[in-house]
């Protein structure tokens, strides 16, 4: 099952390579943000992938974190407002 | 729920974010002790559902779920994709806020909805990916099964409680 | 057994991808923000949800078991009450989110 674990995980990382293109391009802030929430959704699931392939079971508490963070970085988008981090 | 099932069901959380060691028990006390504090202190008059009725409306989350992401993805998979995408007004019923919120995040999870904004206390407005079709059927459905879920009984459409 | 768990885990797993894929072209090719939301909320937790499914016939504890499924809990949460944030962001903001 490793290979199909590893496998999985290199297709993953190809749709991130995509999905970059959200974040690059936005247009908006909040478009990019949502980028940012599915790459960090898609990496929670190549961390899990790997995590049994390579028999590395930290990298579940990596992801756990990621789960955590991606909710904090959310809210905290929406609570900006135009010009505020301009200086 | 009292406070003896509070620890019991942080205490198992933190077994499965720390695992067997007793040495992660330094750190773990306190932070159940703390998390059992807090959770009272936040949730004072939050009651649970009961575990038969929370099985019953998981199953029919994650059939809806699978449901709702193959239509998604049918939607977008068409080389011109059939969308028509608006919003829409809900009036919605549940008064127990605990239920507003599961209510708000089913609709966000589940088939070409989701919930964007309040205009008053009870109405949401709801964006669809397909906005032709009236919402209100299926909505009323799902706000009756959370309501069940939390023991309220929803009168017919119109009534209004609080 | 073991082909049967192994065919079962295959095609969960073959799943997740495929939703994966399909919430990042939805990200791509959604002309709107609310409707790449729904792209990113829906199809992006089943992706997840079915990859999780997929690995927990091989994890070594129940308790990684149990971590696994809290982390698809918390990413969905986290993903359906961040959309409504971003979406009511976008309805009452400052129009930043909105360029016509």
């Amino acid at each position: 099952m490793t290979d199909v674990f590893v496998a999985a995980a290199l297709a993953l990382l190809l749709t991130m390579t995509a999905g970059l293109a959200r974040v690059v391009f936005g247009p908006t802030p909040a478009d990019r943000m949502m980028g940012v929430q599915l790459l960090g959704t898609t990496g929670i699931a190549v961390l899990l992938l790997l995590g049994l392939g390579f028999a590395v079971p930290a990298l579940a508490d990596v992801a756990l974190i990621f789960a955590l963070l991606a909710a904090v970085s959310v809210t905290a988008l929406t609570r900006r407002r135009v010009g505020q981090d301009r200086s | 729920m009292t406070i003896a099932w509070r620890l019991l069901g942080f205490s198992g959380l933190w077994l499965i974010l720390a695992g067997w060691d007793p040495a992660s028990w330094i750190i773990g006390l306190p932070s159940v002790l703390l998390a059992a504090w807090l959770y009272g202190r936040l949730a004072r008059q939050a009651r649970l559902p009961s575990a038969r009725l929370t099985l019953g409306f998981l199953s029919f989350f994650l059939i809806e779920s699978v449901h709702a992401g193959t239509d998604v993805a049918r939607r977008i998979l068409r080389p011109r994709m059939r969308i028509s995408p608006g919003l829409q007004t809900y009036r919605m019923r549940l008064a127990n806020p605990t239920a507003r919120v599961v209510f708000l995040d089913s609709i966000s999870l589940l088939p070409g909805t989701l919930s964007a904004d309040f205009v008053n206390r009870e109405e949401i407005q709801v964006h669809a990916l397909d906005a032709t079709v009236d919402l209100a059927p299926e909505l009323d459905d799902l706000e009756r099964r959370v309501g069940r879920l939390f023991g309220e009984e929803l009168k017919p459409v119109g009534g209004l409680h609080d | 057994m073991q082909t049967l768990l192994q065919a079962l885990s295959l095609f969960l797993i073959g799943a997740g991808v495929f939703f994966f894929a399909v919430g990042t072209l939805g990200l791509i090719r959604l002309p709107d923000l609310f409707s790449r939301l729904h792209a990113l909320t829906k199809a992006d937790n089943l992706g997840l949800g079915l990859v999780i499914a997929g690995l927990l016939p091989w994890v070594a504890d129940p308790w990684t078991a149990l971590k696994l499924v809290l982390i698809w809990v918390l990413v969905m949460v986290s993903g359906a009450t961040g959309s409504h944030l971003i979406a009511k962001r976008a309805l009452r903001g400052d129009g930043e989110d909105l360029l016509e």
